[in-house]
Formats: C-alpha cells, structure tokens, sequence
C-alpha cells in the first residue's frame, strides 16, 4: 500500500494542479513555472508541453471524453487546450484576479471557475464543443473563423459565455467543484466557509453554507455516491458534511499540516487529502459489513443498517428482517453483530457515542425493514455472546467488561487486564481477551486466565465450525491456534489481510485486499484466486466461497480446492485422498513436483514426472533403483551412472553395480565387486579382458584377486620383471618356473640373495554364492500410497490373463484318452420315497422363525435369535442355528426337499457365526456373534457373517470349475460346480447389485453341470472310444445324440467350441457327414480358436461332398430346445416341460415332483417364491 | 487401603492374574508381602495352578496349608474339585452344593464370593451365582464375574450397566477395561475396535503377553473384518501354547470363514482330542443332530 511509482521531475518550481485521464495512460499537471505538461505514466515521459499561460498554473483537468484539458491560472484566464494537436482552442476572460480552479462539468457542456476575485462563474461551452466536432464542409469564413478561434464572433460573443456568475463568498473562493449527478455546485473560499449553490437552466443560486472551519477552506467535493460534502482547509482539518442538513458529520484534526487540496477515488470508497508534509489516504466509514454466521445461516447488516438473513445451502437473500436505524449515530455503520440462535437474537454494537450496544429480537418472519420494538441497548466498545443467556460487553474506558443476562441487568464484573483493546468469544464459558501485544483465554466462571500467548495487533479471530481451532488476525499475520490458545501456526503476509473462514476440513481460507489464500495447520499455504474487489470471506463449502462484499451484498466466489485439499491428505497422509484428487483433476505442474519433493515425499512426485532427468533424481532420492535404472537407460550418461551407481552399492543391490560399472567401463572396480561377491566365473572373465587390455596392472590385480600365481608369474615375465617374476614363484614353491626365469635371465641360483618369506597369502575361497542375490540392506521406500498406485496397474492387468486356454489344453478334447469317463451323476439314485411334499409348502411357515431358547428368568435373548427375526435369507437362519426354519424358507423360496447334500454348508455356516472369548478363569468362554455388518449396532438390523462372498466363488469353484473344463476333467467339473450351486443356494450377498451375479452364477454352473452330465453320459456308453462301429445301433445313436447336445448348454464360448469341435470330429469319424458338417458351419461361424477353425474348414470340405448321415438321430441345429437334464432329451419348444425351481434347468414333465439333478436340492416343478439372498 | 489399587502390594500379582499370566502369578515371591496380604496372594496362586489344570497339586497345597479352614482356601478347594469335575466332564451339581453352602455360610468374604460364584456360574446356576457376588463391596472380581454372567445370559443392558457403574470409581483399572471389552465385543460397531485395543495393547507387550490376551485380539479383529490380522494374531498364540481349547476353537471359525475347509477340520478334530469336553464341540454335535431331524421332515422323491 502507498508505495512511490516513480518520480517526475521536469517542471521548474512547485506543480499545483493534476489530473489523471479517464482512459488513457495519461496525466496532466501544472506548475508555478506557467507550464502544462502531459505525460504518459507508461514510458513515464513527458509527451509534450503546453505553453501560453502566463503566470502559475493553479488547477489541470483532462475532458472525460474530448481530448481537451482545462487550466485555471493565476494569468486570471481559463484555458481549454487540445491534447491531441497540442493546441490552445480557447482562452476565458473573465475573471479580475487568479483563477484558483476551473472544472468540466461531468456531463454537460459546462465548466465551474472559483477565482480570487469571490466569484465563481458557470461557462457554457456548447459553442466549443459544436465548432470542434462538427467538420463539415467548410467555407473560407469558417476557416477564417477557425483560425482566429479565440476571438469574438461577430456578435461579439466568443466560444465560451458566462452563464451564472455566483457571488455570495466575501472573501477569495479557493476550490469549486459540480455534484456528479445533481445541478448543485459547491465551492469553499478564504472567507472559511463552504458555499452549496444551485442552478437551473436559466440561474443559478445560493443554498446554503457549511460553517466550521477556522481557517481558509482549500479545497471542497461532493462524495461520490453519498450524500456528503467533504472539504479540507488550512486550519488542519478535513470536515464532512451532510449534503441535505447542511451540518457537519464528521471532522478529523491532523496536528502540524495545513490541508491544501482533496480528491475521490472514482470507485472505490478512498479520498486522498495533500497536506503540508504530503498525501493522507483514507475511507470514511467502516466498510467491513457486520455479521455472524450460524450453521447455515449468515445474518449481516446491509449499508441501510437493515439486517438481513442469507441461507447458504439455498442460495436465497431474506428479506429485510429489521431497521437499525436508531443504532448509534447516522453515517456510522454498525461495527459487529453477534447472533444468539437459542434466543433469536442479535447483539449489534456501532462505535458511535464512544461505543454502544444494542440487544434486538429477530422477528420470527422478515417482513420488511421494521423497528424493532424491544430494544436493550448501552454503551460498550464490544459485545458478544458467551452463553444463551448471557453476554459480555466490554468498555475500552473503564476497562471493564460486564457480563449481562437478557434483561440487560450485570450479573458480573470483570477485570480485563490492563491495554484490553477488545473482546471475543472464546469457546464455552470463556472471552478472548485482545490487547495490543497479547491474546488472553479468560475463564468467565473462575475469572481468571487459562492461557496467554504473546501476538501483536490481534484484530479478529474467527473460529473454525468444530470449535477446536481458531484463526488470529492482524493486519499482516495469522496465527491459528488450539481452543486452549496453543500457538499451532503462524504467517506473515505483506498484503493486507481482511478475512478468514475456516474450511470444513480444517483449512483456513483467508482473504487478502487481492487474494483468498488457504493456510493449512502447518503453515503451508498459498494462493486460492485473486479478486478484482475487496470481499470478506464468511464461509467455505466446496467449491464455493461465500462472502460479504464492501456493499454487503452476499456473493458466491468459485475457488479450484484441489491444491489445498491435495496437500492437506498429503499431511494427513490420505493416500486414497490423494489418488483421487490425482485421478479426477489435472493436478501436474512443476509446483506440485517441487513441493512433494521438498516435503520430503519424492516417491509420490515420481509419479507425476515424466521427463526422464526428473524421474531420475527422484527414484535416486525415493530409492527406487527399478525406476533409476529405467530412467538412467533411457538417459545413458555417465554421470548417471556413476551416481546410480553410489546408491545402488548403498542398498546392496551389486547386481545393478556391476550393470553400471560395465556401463561405466569400471574394471578395476567391477573385479573389486566380484571379488567381493565371490562371482569367481566372472572374476575370471575379467581377468582375460584384462589379458586383452594388455592393462597390466589391472592384470595383476585379477590374478592376485583369483589367487592364480601361474598368470601373475607370466605377466611379470612379459613385462620382463624377472626378480619379482622370480620371487613369486619361489614363495610359491613353483621350482621349475624358477628355473625356467634364471634361465631366461642368465643368473644361477646362488647368485640371487632372497629376503626370508613366510607362507603366501591367498584370497579367501567364497563358501556361499552370495552373488546369486542381492543383499537387501536398505529397504527401498514404497509407500502406500505408490501401493495403492501399483495395485490399481496391477488390476488393469490381470483381467487379459484370465481368460488362459492354451494350445495344449486345446488339442486335449480331441484325444479324449483317460480311462476315468465312469459317470457318477445318473447314480445318484436313492430309494425313492413317496413324494408327499405339498403340505409342507404351506404358508404358515411365515408364522414364526424365532427359536426362542428355553432360558431362565433374567435371561434376553441372544443375537444369534436377532439374526432369525432379522432376516429372511435362509443363510442367516442358518448362521442363528436355527436349522428348522431355514430348512422352511430354502423350501419356500426354490422348493429344496433334499438337504442331505447341504449339510457341510449348513456346518460351515454355523461354525463361521460365533466366536469364543476367553473370559474369567474357570468359566467357559463369551460368545460372540460375527456379523457381516460390524459397524451396525442397532440391534434390529444386525446379521451374521456367511462365509464365502461372490468373489471368493468367483475365483475360486468358477475358475476351478472352468479349469477343470478345459483340463477334461469333467467328473471333477461336475462336483466343483454343484459344491458352488450349493454355497449360493445358501449365501448373503454385500449388496442389492450383487443378487444379479450371483444369479448369473447359478446359471452358469447349473449349465456347465448339465454339459460335463451329457458329455460324460457319452462317454459311459462309448466307454470313451472315439469308434463306436461295434456298439449296438441304438448306443451309437444315443451317444450320437449326445455329442451333439453337448453343444446346446450356454457355456463360455471357448468351452462351446470345445464341445462343437469334439462332435465335429466324433460325427466325422463315424460317418455323420451332414451333421459333422452343421458342427464345422457353427465352429467356423463361432469358435473362439484359430486351429479348430482350420480343421472344420477341412472336415467342412470332406463332408460337403456327401453330406448324408449313416444314422439318423435326433438332433435340429435349427430348432429352438432345451436338454433335460434327467433324460438327456430334447424339450423342443412348446412341448411340455417343468423346471428346477433353483437353477433353472428344465425337465420332461415326467421328472416333475423329483429331485433336480443339476443342485440335487431342489424339487423340480416345486412352488417357489424365488431365492433371497440379500435383506 | 486397598491392597489391589495402583498402590497396593498385590497389584501386579492381580494384574499378572487377570492378564492370563498364570506362570507369573505362581513364581511370584510372596516372601516380602505384608501378613496380612498374604492369604490373597496364596489365593490367586492357587487360582493360577487351577487355571493351568494343575488341580490335583492345588488340592495337596491346601490340604497342607496351615489355613486350609479359612473360607478364602476352602474356596479354592471347592474351586479346584469344580475344575476336576467339569475337565472330567462329570455333572457340577455337588459342586455347585458345596459352593452354594459356603457362600451361605461365610458369603461376606470376597474370595468365598468370586469362587463360589465362578463355580455356580459354571453349573449353570446363574441367578445363584449374581446372588452371591451380589454382596460383593467393591470387588472388581466379582463385578467382572457379573458382567460376564449377565453375558451369558445375553444381557447386554446389565453388564453394561455394571461395567459403566465400575468404571465410575475404579476408572482405569485394567479388569474394568476387560469386562468393558467384553461388553463392547457384544455391542460391536466402534466399541469393537476399542476391544481390540484392550486386548492388542495387552497381547503385544512383551510384560503383559499371554495366549488370553492374543486370542482376544484375534476375536476382535475377526469381529472388525480384518481376518488376515485375526490370523496372525491366532498364529502368534499357536506359537505359544497350539493346544489352548480357546485357540483351537477359533481356528476353527476363522479357517471355516476364510474357506479353508481342511484347516478348519484339522482344527476341530484336534481340539475333540485335546479338551472332547469343550462346549462348542457340543454345541456343534448337536447341531449336526437338529440338521438330520429337520431333514427328516422332508421326503426327496428320486428319479428311478
């Protein structure tokens, strides 16, 4: 605020008048040396100089949209030059002593003068304006005219008349100025008054005078958009004035400094005053609107003191409720309001009359801007709530604050500690006590202070919706502190601060003159948006930042919450947060990077980058060597590898070291690390390249490394040092080398004299191959959030290496050779008992499922009984013990009548329903209940826990099942699938989506059931030949027929083309052309495998040529039937039929009232209501 | 004072008791324990030998015991014979005679209380038992026992009620803060997880660890869902006794919830073999009894 722009120094002397243009960047002063200079505040250059003034230039004015500027001097003449070709169009005679200021009128064609000589005159300059803007065709008297512009017409009149001349000042008049809108006029002058004149078309007149100042008056304004007058003089003072009394408003003293001159801001509510010693910027009136917010409510007070109700979840403005126009003085908003919801009321305080307070009822409806008619009011400089009876005021005089009941009557008298300044609630039963350095946590019951904690200049404190933070405000810091006053942070801003709310996730949004910002509890924080105007935050939800405006209007202001939100499950260490907000916003950017990785979380930034240099650096920071290496590969340089190197020896990962030290050509080193690791193969290797090299140190250095006293003799030789060549081999022992080196030497032995040697050294032998591992000494650091990341990858790709059939499997079917096709399905047979089912099915069952244990008085019954009244689900009467009644609901719901096969299922559920605790010694353990819903308590919606979810079918008995498909192992199919038929038949799914797959199960094993049944029936009869030439005619028929119904369940494709492929091929062998060529027509129209496709096309061909079958068997690939699965016939369409209530499988109605043999449970034909499997 | 509050002299001995830590409690040196703490003492070791199943050595201890006529060890003795009988699988109704007697007898004494109750209890004899260690006065033990009976007998809002009204003035102590979770292991919901922080807490530190405290833990976090956590804490307890009937028998719920049929089997057989009188083996075979009856309602007619 207030900072210097820059300095324009060209006029000579003192400059008095400037003005800024509306429009352009352009500003034009005058000064005491007769010059007018327009200068562009871009270039921050002079553009050019006005010259013909003649004496010092008082007042410049820029038109607010001709390009004319306006001078006033103390030459007595007004001038009016273009800017545009920099030329004087008109000079205004008139006056008889300095002109001290002369203004445009803002619309008209008007201009204002206030002279020395005690007049002001009123000019017309519509003349001007019509010669200036009319260019028309023009005669040379007009150009004449043009030319001598300044001069009086013929008439004598010139372009600018006189149209009032205003006297009424006795002295000279200092400043005029016209009313933005009204045709009111208002000048102030040497004779200390402040003269209101008006005018009419035709005159002009005097209305009044403000009396007050003591001195000249300077200079005078209307306020821009209020009814005000404000002047400043030399007697030190700026006064305000009301425009319609007439009487002073409001008046401020400065000390030392005579005012000289005031100015507006256009739009915003600021005026500047110029005094002796410079420029004092200020604001009326308190433009902060007051208000409190409850849960959805925000009550305020509007700048025609009207107080109003905003509901935020509605977005809906509430009528005026009351008019507080009484409160305090006129022109003095109210300063706080503070709401009581228990009471309705509202606590409003206006810093008028040193201070007062007013305590009003709400009225139950807004009905419009009425006074209110039970007022208690006081005087106080603050008052807020602390209980719903109770309120504190404070008074800054005294120094005292007051604890008050209702009815306005003390009940308590506190003490503040010395320098209070101000007061606010401070949680439950407690004030916060402001002074200029400190913040007080005071205790109203005990009356004393909790806590103290030093922070300068505490002007706000806004707590956040749970009660357990609060924000501090000053002008240039926050401080967020706990309830019981514990510093937790603290910022400094440069901006002004003006605002803050907190964010229901415990962020603390704040507004600035030009910012919301957020700060998280840590102190991070940074910038939300900017705003175009000044706004006071009152709440935050979502996305939507609701606050006052600075005319107290409520306004909802978008925000993007992402980064804060982000940051804040980074701080929490919300990793499901965060991959969320990854997932749904476009959070990238280098910002983001650099603060994850400065936060010490480079591991979550890495999966942000994609430049491979950046990538690099945060694995190496992370310790992700696999990305390292990646990366590192992509990037190939040295300097990479050397530093992937360093950390990959840290983590003990010597494989990626001896990757980068091959890439970094690092013999020496790579030797060192085989050496280390016992790699002797490698050892060895390297020492050959060091042969190769001829790097004979290098050679040394592997020979000694691998101990091989052969190859460090021979070098020493090549490089012909024969003494140490010589002496190696004799510590050695190696005699005849020694020989064969004194030889090539030409010495004897009893010439050389040799040092004593003890025993050679060897390397120690590796014992372990330790290099076959890495040694894990530094875990690499994957945090859970990178799991969540790589289990969400790992998901995507699990679901194409589902569906595995490989070409093995495939040709499986077609050499059917395991000698174990005995069927077991069609055996089942028991004696059959009379079938007397019907009155069990009766409805009574409804009556009553509770199995109320016999217990003995004082006893409740136990939530295994809670379970059977709450559940319908045959599963959780199971799980309950109660046996009988689920028995009933399976009977009613899919007509079960044979539960022999459910048994280990009714175990499994029983057993997986309680727990045993042990308790007390020498008592038997607790039961406890396992639901399904552990965070229910309410008693009438607990349910037991059945174990073996969708899912674990699902991947388990299905993918069993289907395997078992593909292996041919169909015996073992056909149970795998009837076990899973049972664990649904009895289950609870999670949710209502779920009833809809575990349907489709059902369909699916009942079908592939049905399959494997008729595939291995066939192979009874065929006792699993593919020739079936010496079987009787009626058993080469029926297993005919049932190779081809094999094909009819709805199983997976892949498991269709099995089937279709083995008929194909079982028809063609036995001379069913026409049928072996319906099959190869479906394989080709729909197998799922190249390789079978190839084959029906042959047998397509071969049988195309004949296509006549040897037997005729029953079998229309045209026609729409089902296969029943007792007989293993076909129910063609229409034909009567009855179906497993279960699993759907249909029956010759023959087979009705007998056991399904797909379940083995239910009664086929039963009445059912249907499964149920979720409540 | 009271010699089980945090400053007493039998603090940790009660403590070691409540936790399960039986070997602590019988090792504990008594020897510089004020007299008149002593016969306590003696009672909670003798209690700890029962809860091992060493009965028959409790019984010699007492029989030779100088103050084997005092009604605290006469108690006990009844406690033991209780023990013997109920590992035997014999009918309780003597014992529960006898411990009925006692507490008719000398029923203001708080040993005689909490065993005599314990042994009612365990026959079956509920109201009896809440009788007795109804005069209690201020016994944690004894309120403990009520809140498992009222338990038993699927009264929630009373054990509630009592455990709550514990809590009020014993606050923090840690029998307060097992009856609470056995409370809470009923209500379930939050008080589930606050359970399993009661038992987690005692079952792995190292002082407090006992086979108890971990199959608490276990159940509880079976309770939350976290099955895999159940297991590792069922596993940790296999690792210190495999033959605990309370381990057994919730290996058996846990492998049964988590499909793993075999397990689950194995489990179950060698519990029969190990403790063939534990409760839920009953409870079990009689419910394989109900299954066969009520299929016996039905006849399934078979294609011939």
């Amino acid at each position: 605020m207030g900072t210097l722009i820059d300095r324009f120094e060209e006029h000579d002397g003192p400059v008095r008048g400037i003005d800024f243009h509306k429009t352009q960047p352009l500003f034009v002063s005058g000064g005491d040396d007769y010059k007018i200079k327009v200068w562009s505040y871009q270039t921050r250059r002079c553009l050019f100089t006005l010259n013909g003034h003649l004496d010092y230039v008082r007042t410049v004015f820029f038109h607010h949209e001709l390009p004319w500027i306006l001078s006033s001097s103390d030459d007595q003449t007004i001038r009016i030059w273009n800017w545009q070709n920099r030329s004087l169009i008109c000079t205004m005679t008139g006056h008889n002593h300095y002109t001290m200021c002369a203004q445009f009128h803002p619309k008209e064609d008007l201009i204002v003068s206030a002279s020395l000589d005690q007049s002001v005159r009123v000019w017309d300059i519509s003349g001007l304006r019509k010669k200036h803007s009319a260019p028309t065709s023009m005669t040379f008297e007009d150009q004449m005219a043009r030319a001598n512009a300044n001069q009086a017409d013929m008439f004598g009149n010139t372009d600018a008349v006189v149209k009032f001349v205003l006297e009424g000042h006795d002295r000279g008049v200092n400043w005029v100025a016209f009313h933005p809108t009204l045709p009111l006029i208002v000048s102030a002058g040497d004779d200390r008054l402040v003269k209101l004149w008006r005018m009419s078309e035709t005159k002009a007149w005097e209305v009044d005078t403000c009396r007050g100042h003591f001195q000249n008056v300077s200079a005078c304004l209307f306020h821009p958009h209020q009814d005000l007058i404000l002047s400043v003089g030399e007697d030190k003072t700026v006064r305000v004035w009301d425009l319609n009394k007439r009487t002073s408003v409001q008046s401020f003293k400065r000390e030392n400094d005579r005012f000289w001159v005031i100015a507006a801001h256009p739009e915003i509510n600021l005026f500047a005053a110029g005094h002796d010693n410079g420029v004092m910027v200020f604001k009326l009136e308190r433009e902060r609107p007051a208000s409190a917010v409850y849960q959805n409510q925000l009550f305020y007070i509007t700048k025609e003191k009207h107080v109003r109700m905003y509901d935020f979840a509605k977005n809906v403005e509430s009528p005026s409720m009351l008019s507080l126009k009484k409160l305090g003085a006129p022109w003095t908003p109210p300063r706080t309001l503070s709401y009581n919801p228990a009471e309705r009321a509202i606590l409003v305080t206006s810093p008028a009359d040193s201070g007062c307070y007013e305590l009003v009822s709400l009225p139950r409806d807004a009905s419009g801007a009425v006074e209110p008619t039970d007022t208690k009011r006081g005087q106080g400089n603050s008052a807020v709530f602390v209980a719903r009876n109770r309120f504190a005021v404070f008074n800054q005089a005294n120094q005292q604050i007051d604890i008050k009941d209702l009815t306005n009557s003390t009940t308590k008298t506190i003490k503040p500690p010395h320098g209070t300044t101000d007061i606010y609630f401070g949680g439950t039963g407690c004030l916060l006590l402001i002074t200029a350095t400190s913040v007080v946590l005071y205790d109203i019951q005990q009356k004393k202070q909790l806590a103290e904690l030093a922070v300068n200049g505490v002007k706000y404190v806004v707590w956040s919706s749970d009660g357990l933070h609060a924000a501090l405000l000053s002008k240039h810091n926050v401080t967020i502190v706990t309830k019981s006053l514990q510093q937790v942070s603290t910022l400094h801003e440069t901006i002004r601060i003006k605002s803050a709310t907190w964010d229901d996730a415990g962020v603390l949004l704040y507004s600035t003159l030009n910012h919301i910002k957020y700060t998280l509890m840590n102190g991070d924080n940074g910038i939300v948006r900017t705003l175009e105007h000044t706004v006071y935050l009152v709440r935050v939800k979502g996305r939507n930042v609701y606050c006052l405006d600075r005319a107290a209007k409520p306004k909802i202001l978008q925000i993007d919450p992402t980064e804060y939100r982000f940051k804040l499950a980074l701080v929490k260490r919300n990793y499901e947060e965060m991959l969320n907000i990854i997932r749904t916003s476009s959070l990238v950017g280098q910002s983001i990077i650099s603060y994850l990785q400065k936060k010490g979380y480079p591991e979550i930034a890495l999966q942000f980058v994609q430049d491979p240099q950046t990538r690099f650096e945060l694995a190496i920071e992370c310790g992700n060597l696999d990305v390292a290496v990646e990366m590192a590969k992509q990037l190939d340089r040295p300097l990479l590898w050397q530093r992937l190197s360093t950390e990959a020896l840290a983590h003990g990962n010597h494989q990626v070291v001896e990757m980068t030290y091959q890439k970094l050509r690092n013999f020496d080193k790579l030797s060192f690390l085989y050496l280390a690791t016992g790699e002797q193969d490698k050892l060895r290797r390297m020492a050959k390249i060091a042969e190769h090299r001829g790097d004979m140190t290098s050679r040394f250095q592997n020979a000694l490394y691998l101990n091989d006293v052969e190859n460090r003799i021979e070098m020493f030789k090549e490089i012909d040092l024969y003494p140490l060549a010589y002496i190696t081999a004799k510590s050695h022992g190696l005699e005849d080398q020694c020989k064969d080196i004194l030889e090539a030497s030409g010495f004897t032995e009893d010439q050389i004299s040799l040092p004593s040697v003890g025993q050679p050294l060897a390397p120690p032998k590796p014992v372990v191959p330790t290099f076959k591992a890495n040694w894990p000494t530094k875990s690499t650091s994957s945090s859970t959030f990178e799991k969540a990341l790589l289990g969400e990858v790992e998901g995507l790709d699990e679901a194409p290496t589902a569906n595995g059939y490989d070409e093995s499997d495939l040709l499986e079917p077609d050499v059917p050779k395991a000698a174990n096709g005995e069927l077991d399905i069609g055996e089942e047979d028991e004696d059959a008992e009379g079938w007397d089912m019907g009155d069990d099915v009766d409805a009574e069952v409804e009556g009553d499922f509770v199995n109320v244990e016999t217990a003995e008085a004082g006893a409740g019954s136990s939530e295994a009984d809670l379970w059977a009244r709450n559940s319908p689900i045959a599963a959780d009467h199971i799980a309950a013990g109660s046996f009988e009644t689920a028995m009933q609901l399976l009977n009613r719901q899919i007509g079960a009548v044979n539960f022999k096969p459910l048994q280990p299922r009714f175990e499994e559920i029983y057993q997986a329903s309680k727990t045993y605790l042990p308790a007390s010694a020498g008592l038997p353990p607790l039961v406890n209940y396992v639901r399904r819903n552990p965070s229910e308590t309410d008693s009438r919606k607990v349910l037991p826990f059945i174990p073996r979810d969708i899912e674990s079918i699902t991947v388990g008995e299905l993918q069993a099942g289907k395997t078992a498909m593909q292996k041919n192992k169909l015996e073992d199919g056909v149970q795998l699938f009837k076990k899973m038929l049972h664990i649904l038949m009895v289950n609870a799914v999670a949710s209502a989506g779920e009833i809809s797959q575990a349907k489709a199960l059902i369909h699916t094993a009942a079908q592939y059931v049905l399959g494997m049944a008729i595939e291995l029936e066939r192979r009874r009869l065929t006792k699993n030949a593919q020739d079936i030439s010496s079987l009787s005619d009626d058993d080469k028929k029926r297993s005919l027929e049932l190779s081809a119904y094999f094909t009819v369940p709805e199983m997976e494709p892949s498991h269709v083309t099995l089937a279709l492929f083995s008929a194909m091929n079982f028809a063609h062998k036995n001379k069913q052309l026409s049928s072996a060529l319906s099959f190869a027509n479906s394989l080709i129209e729909k197998g799922t495998n190249a390789k079978f496709k190839e084959s029906a096309r042959k047998i397509k061909a071969v049988c195309e040529r004949n296509p006549n079958d040897t037997v005729d068997i029953e079998f229309d690939q045209f026609a729409e039937f089902d296969i029943c699965a007792a007989s293993y016939t076909p129910i063609y369409s229409g034909s009567p039929s009855s179906a497993c209530p279960f699993d759907g499988v249909k029956y010759h109605s023959k087979y009705k009232g007998t056991v399904c043999k797909v379940c083995e449970v239910a009664q086929i034909g039963a009445p059912a209501s249907g499964i149920r499997l979720f409540v | 004072m009271d010699p089980y509050s945090a400053e007493g002299e039998l603090v940790n001995l009660h403590n070691y008791f409540h936790q399960a830590q039986y070997a602590q409690v019988i090792d504990f040196d008594t020897s510089a324990l004020s007299s008149s703490n002593l016969l306590p003492a003696r009672v909670l070791q003798l209690r700890a030998k029962i809860a091992l199943s060493q009965v028959d050595e409790a019984l010699s201890e007492i029989s030779s015991d100088a103050n084997k006529s005092t009604p605290d060890l006469k108690a006990v003795q009844i406690l033991a014979q209780y023990s013997k009988a109920q590992h035997a699988g014999k009918p309780l109704d003597g014992n529960a005679s006898a411990a009925e007697e006692l507490a008719k007898s000398d029923g203001d004494n708080v040993n005689v209380q909490v065993l005599c109750g314990t042994v009612l209890a365990g026959a079956g004899m509920a109201e009896e038992a809440l009788q007795v260690l109804g005069k209690h006065q201020g016994s944690l033990d004894a309120i403990a026992l009520i809140v498992q009976i009222h338990l038993q007998q699927n009264r929630l809002d009373l054990a509630n009620k009592e455990a709550q009204q514990a809590r009020k003035w014993a606050q923090d102590n840690l029998l307060v803060n097992i009856a609470e979770s056995w409370v809470g292991m009923r209500q379930g919901g939050e008080k589930y997880q606050a359970a399993y922080y009661v038992f987690e807490e005692l079952a792995q530190a190292p002082a407090t660890q006992s086979v108890q405290s971990l199959i608490g833990q276990a159940v509880a976090e079976l309770h939350l869902g976290r099955l895999p956590e159940a297991e590792a804490a069922l596993q940790q307890a296999r690792d210190l006794d495999a033959e605990n009937p309370d381990l057994l028998v919730n290996s058996v719920v846990l492998d049964t919830i988590l499909g793993k049929v075999d397990e689950a089997k194995a489990a179950k057989e060698k519990l029969a073999k190990v403790h063939p009188e534990y409760q839920a083996l009953a409870d079990w075979a009689k419910k394989k009894e109900e299954f066969e009856k009520a299929c016996e309602r039905y006849t399934p007619k078979f294609d011939p």
